[in-house]
């Protein structure tokens, strides 16, 4: 089962957001409300992907991100940005971050799973990833 | 998607619609306080950032629970009050009347 951690400020977001993927999709949601508490829980339970806010107050998402780019535990882990519809000039900068995608807000909850599994190239039906290789 | 996932979803989000209208309702009070205060010119700086983060938050998420048209006129409202002209600050009452009216059915 795919592991996906939200990160948003917003409690709407994520609640909209986990029922969305936990209900068309069954993927596992992980939370977090806050850039610092998302790379702590990114640390500690390794997601498949997270699906962060660009507006966040204290630290936003491309600097959280810039940040887990930095610890080579969570540095592969795709990055969706989730943001407010922008002009150009915005997405070329986030593109720039070497993110893996960009999610506009508002989102239909209905395809949100199909936009995230669409960027990420995971094929509907495909198996979970393989577990990890045990440690010798 | 079957039609049984759908409606499982619809139902989801209307429940929590319901759960997050006080804080919607409170938060319209406030962008329409926002609203009378620039009618009048005496727009404060404090209501005009707190009314800007408002609005951005609704652009982001009216359209998720089915009001995209809410979404578009907070993005506008937002836009407003990001970068505020006495102009468009005359405009802004009218926009928060057009953001009730198209959020009204779930009041």
């Amino acid at each position: 089962m795919r592991r996906i951690l939200i990160i948003d400020d917003e409690d709407d977001i994520r609640e909209v957001a986990a029922l969305s993927l936990e209900a068309t999709a069954g993927w596992q949601i992980l939370t977090a409300n806050s850039g610092a508490a998302g790379i702590e829980i990114a640390l500690a339970q390794q997601p498949d992907a997270i699906l962060m806010d660009v507006m966040m107050p204290d630290v936003d998402g491309p600097t959280t991100f810039r940040i887990m780019q930095q610890d080579p535990t969570i540095a592969h882990i795709p990055v969706l940005l989730l943001t407010a519809k922008v002009q150009g000039v915005d997405q070329r900068r986030f593109a720039g971050l070497g993110v893996n995608g960009i999610l506009f807000k508002p989102f239909d909850p209905l395809t949100l799973a199909q936009q995230i599994s669409d960027i990420l190239g995971w094929k509907e039906g495909s198996p979970d990833p393989p577990p990890p290789l045990p440690s010798t | 998607m079957d039609k049984k996932t759908e409606a499982k979803v619809d139902d989801l989000i209307a429940s929590l619609w319901k759960k997050n209208l006080p804080s919607l309702r409170e938060r319209l009070n406030l962008l329409d306080r926002a609203a009378a205060e620039a009618s009048s010119g005496a727009l404060a700086e404090a209501t005009r950032a707190e009314a800007q983060s408002i609005a951005h938050k609704l652009a982001g998420n009216l359209g998720m629970f089915g009001y995209p048209q809410g979404s578009e006129v907070a993005s506008k409202m937002e836009h407003t009050l990001k970068a505020p002209t006495p102009e468009s600050l005359a405009t802004l009452a009218t926009l928060a009347k057009q953001l009730r009216k198209s959020i009204s059915a779930g009041l």
